[in-house]
């Protein structure tokens, strides 16, 4: 069963996993993902974020490093940098920060 | 988003999964169920499951408590606290009922100081350790 940090857990600290996580609560720290990472509406991020790919709903601070993806979805709010192949940034997403697709 | 909040205990838990590892510390509302590494304290408000493969060291409190897996640390439980066969367990369990299942590997205390009223006293209740 993969990770569901679910809406009133709060982890401070680091997290690591290896496979998908998804979070609709708050981490603060560290959060390392070797697989997909899914960050609901309604989850806090305050942390730098590594994974394979990012889908962003909620709200993240730090700078964010995929090997994939990152996905910005409407409503979602992510004040650091990106890093990344690809990014998509949705209409209603709020985003400072820089982005670098590291071509 | 339905966030339902039942006695099923699955669908909308909080899971953390085999491999993930976490170095810190935890709180939250609701139940837990830890199938990966946990370095540091866990605070919930629900049940806490320790599943068979998972670990922890640092301190837990929870509402109640299953351990299957390895925990280096103590307990606090206002419920019951089981540690089943399997289990490898080493600190103070503190609950209002403690269980040691045959099969798990415990040193500690365990204090399990409560008062049953009189209609239900000596009731056909599990397995209840009391040690010092």
């Amino acid at each position: 069963m993969a990770t569901v940090i679910g809406q009133g857990i709060i982890i401070e600290g680091e997290v690591t996993s290896d496979e998908a996580v998804v979070v609709a609560g708050t981490v603060r720290g560290k959060l390392t993902v070797d697989g997909p990472l899914t960050i609901e509406a309604g989850g806090v991020v305050e942390a730098d974020v590594g994974a394979t790919s990012l889908s962003l709903g909620g709200t993240v601070t730090g700078n964010v490093t995929a090997s994939d993806r990152v996905d910005l979805l409407a409503g979602s709010r992510l004040v650091g940098d990106v890093r990344a192949g690809r990014v998509t940034i949705a209409d209603g997403a709020v985003f400072k920060g820089s982005v670098d697709m590291d071509v | 988003m339905p966030a339902k909040r039942g006695s099923s205990s699955s669908s909308d838990a909080n899971v953390l999964g085999k491999s993930l590892r976490v170095r810190g510390r935890l709180t939250g509302e609701g139940d837990l169920r830890v199938e990966g590494e946990i370095e540091g304290e866990i605070q919930v408000s629900g049940a806490l499951e320790l599943v068979d493969g998972g670990s922890v060291s640092g301190n837990i409190a929870a509402k109640t408590v299953v351990i299957e897996g390895s925990l280096t640390g103590d307990v606090a439980a206002e419920g019951a606290v089981l540690i089943r066969a399997g289990a490898r367990v080493t600190g103070n369990m503190n609950g209002a009922e403690v269980a040691l299942e045959e099969g798990a590997a415990f040193t500690g205390r365990i204090e399990a100081e409560f008062e049953l009223p009189d209609g239900l006293a000596a009731g056909g209740g599990g397995p209840r350790g009391r040690r010092r």
